[in-house]
């Protein structure tokens, strides 16, 4: 058996990959995708939430607003460092797509990516204002912890570690949106009307985050140990957590 | 980026017949970079006949030892193994990158924790350093060590693990499992999934671990990490490296280039960037438009070179040519001609890339 078939029969079996000279170059190339999406969405989201900051309409909450920008900015590093392990010229990368530009709120670009950046296809939409901001962020978050929850156990040994680390974090941003959107929810009926319009302008587009059902390279990417549960797996489980999330909005 | 030191070859010694332990030195300026975590690797660089070939190799000092020091086992018909073995000698410089690797936890002195370590042949590298840090900066931690060799004599580093043994009394306890010569069964032969368990039962307690460290060929590695969570370890408890290289090794390399040669399979490519044209002669495989015009001096931009990021996007104006991957590129944008230069290959005899459009 070659270096390369023995180390893809590791794989399928449930092996660990740790170090950028055991990756065999598909995949790497897979792997380099994983990543790529990570810290495209992450600095994309920081560079949409850090105009929130001057919106946030009380101290604590621009407190919130800030630390969830620092900590996806840091998330970003961390697996950077990572991607530059294996070569990625990480100082270029971070300059290169404009993280703050963002298409026109009714455009519709279902899953797909633009213009070369990796970020998922919500971080190309618009916020309108704070809820509409704190509204994304609790849609947004939840399925952040359950696509990292996903990928903290991937066969890139570094990788699922440092997904490891990022999730309490991430956990944490989207429970401060969650403590955001209950106090707007309580402050009237209009605010809930805003809310409610903010769930159904985001809700679709969040969902189209997680993929199609049939894709194709699920299979590989699971034979890989990159992946473990199918993209409507994740989906099915976002949905019932947005189900009881929003519920506690309307009680 | 990738940014390689150089490092002064300061001792060798012969450790079994087929392995050497080399120390190295840094430059004075370099020594922070070279400060080093337990269980990490340095990626070393070396051209053999023109071509660049590069290996990793674990770092097997403790952490305060103030030495950097990595043991290479030679692996037959293995290229830099060989060299390192045969012809390596004191006063050479060899080029590495900085420490990287995360095949170790971070230090507790106040707890008292118990590590298992697994060790296949050269796979003791990593461990042993883990051994001597923890030992050291943990006065209470205790380690357990399961070490799989071909023979008696092929055993990497035996009399340093039987100093730190007498070193750390009853702190240290060490297993060997040989693959021959050993009069015990449960010691002899390869470390099986029944050994696992056999030894598991009565030799070493799995269940009070708090984290397990395992080093070795691939289907040790996954034998034991099965059998570690079935005794009741959690996965996230269980450190791995692999030292299986996917990387060309020169063999592969060779039968490339003999493939480019046969067929005369270069390409002229004109590449243009900032308004200049520079036409260098590159091969069809092997070598990736990208990689030809850093050759010849451009400063060609890319990021990720894994087809990922679009940095080092550009358009063939004339010729033909193929992308290993893409994953930035929209259909449109292909059609026009843009391709992600580090992923892209030659497939006619001359080709013009414009870096400018
Ligand atoms: C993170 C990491 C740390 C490592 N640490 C160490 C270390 O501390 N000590 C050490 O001796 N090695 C270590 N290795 C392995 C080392 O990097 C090389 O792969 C090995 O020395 C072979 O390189 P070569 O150029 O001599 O052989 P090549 O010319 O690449 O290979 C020749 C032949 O040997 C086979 N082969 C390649 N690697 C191995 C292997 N490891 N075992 C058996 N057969 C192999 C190939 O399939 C090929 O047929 C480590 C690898 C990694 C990824
Ligand atoms: S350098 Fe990122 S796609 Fe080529």
């Amino acid at each position: 058996m070659s270096e390369d078939a023995a180390i893809l029969d590791y794989l399928a079996k449930g092996g660990k990959l740790t170090s950028p000279d055991n990756a065999p170059s598909r995949y790497r190339a897979e792997l380099m995708r994983v990543m790529a999406s990570f810290v495209d969405s992450e600095l994309a989201g920081a560079a949409g939430f850090a105009d929130l900051i001057n919106e946030a309409p009380g101290i604590g909450e621009k407190t919130a607003a800030a630390r969830i920008v620092l900590e996806k900015i840091d998330h970003a590093v961390r697996v950077l460092d990572i991607m530059g392990e294996f070569g990625a010229n990480i100082a270029r990368y971070q300059s290169v797509h404009p993280w703050a530009s963002r298409i026109g709120r009714h455009e519709d670009i279902g899953a797909t990516r633009r213009e070369g950046d990796m970020r998922l296809n919500v971080f190309h939409y618009p916020l309108e204002g704070w809820t509409d901001a704190v509204t994304m962020n609790v849609l947004m978050g939840r399925a952040t912890v359950i696509q990292l929850t996903e990928l903290a156990r991937c066969s890139y040994q570094p990788l699922a570690e440092a997904f490891q680390s990022i999730l309490p974090e991430e956990a944490r941003h989207a429970e401060l949106g969650e403590e955001g959107l209950l106090r707007l929810a309580a402050s009237g009926v209009g605010a809930k009307k805003a809310i409610r319009e903010s769930v159904d302008y985001w809700r679709p587009r969040v969902a189209a985050s997680f993929g199609g059902a049939d894709s194709p390279r699920f299979a590989m990417l699971k034979r890989f140990g990159l992946r473990h549960n199918p993209n409507d797996a994740l989906l099915t489980e976002w949905s019932a957590s947005v189900d009881q999330c929003l519920s506690k909005i309307d009680a | 980026m990738a940014h390689f030191y150089p490092l002064s070859v300061t001792d060798i010694r012969r450790e079994t017949r087929d392995s050497v332990v080399v120390t190295l030195e840094p430059r004075a300026e370099d020594r922070a970079d070279f400060n080093f975590i337990q269980g990490q690797y340095l990626t070393f660089r070396r051209k053999f006949d023109g071509e660049e070939l590069r290996r990793s190799y674990s770092i097997c000092a403790g952490r305060d030892e103030g030495v950097l020091r990595v043991g290479i086992k030679k692996v037959a018909d293995g290229w830099f193994s060989s060299w390192a073995n045969d012809e390596l000698k004191v006063g050479d410089t060899l080029e590495a990158m900085k420490p990287m690797g995360a095949f170790h936890v971070p230090l507790e002195p106040e707890r008292a924790r118990h590590y298992l370590g697994f060790a296949g042949g050269s796979g003791i590298t990593p461990v042993i350093s883990i051994i001597k840090t923890v030992l050291k900066e943990e006065p209470q931690a205790t380690f357990t060590l399961v070490y799989g060799n071909r023979s008696a004599n092929a055993i990497m580093f035996r009399e340093e693990l039987e100093d730190l043994k007498n070193e750390y009394m009853g702190r240290l306890n060490i297993i060997h499992i040989l693959e021959t010569e050993a009069d015990i069964d449960l010691f002899s032969g390869l470390l099986t999934r029944e050994k696992c368990d056999a030894l598991f039962g009565r030799w070493v307690n799995v269940a009070g671990a708090d984290v397990a460290f395992i080093c070795g060929p691939e289907p040790m590695m996954l034998t034991i990490a099965e059998a570690l969570k079935a005794h009741g370890l959690p996965e996230n408890k269980i450190k791995f490296e692999l030292f299986a290289s996917a990387r060309p090794g020169k063999a592969k390399k060779e039968t490339a280039n003999g493939k480019a040669a046969a067929s005369g399979a270069t390409c002229q490519a004109t590449i243009i960037m900032d308004g200049i044209r520079r036409t260098v002669e590159m091969p069809k495989t092997g070598q990736s438009v990208l990689e030809a015009a850093i050759a010849a001096g451009l400063d060609a931009p890319f990021a990720c070179k894994a087809g990922v990021c679009s940095t080092c996007r550009a358009k063939v104006i004339e010729g033909e040519s193929e992308m290993e991957a893409n994953y930035a590129l929209e259909d449109y944008e292909v059609e026009r001609g843009y391709v992600l230069t580090c992923q892209c290959h030659p497939l006619s005899d001359k080709i013009v890339v414009d870096y400018d459009q």
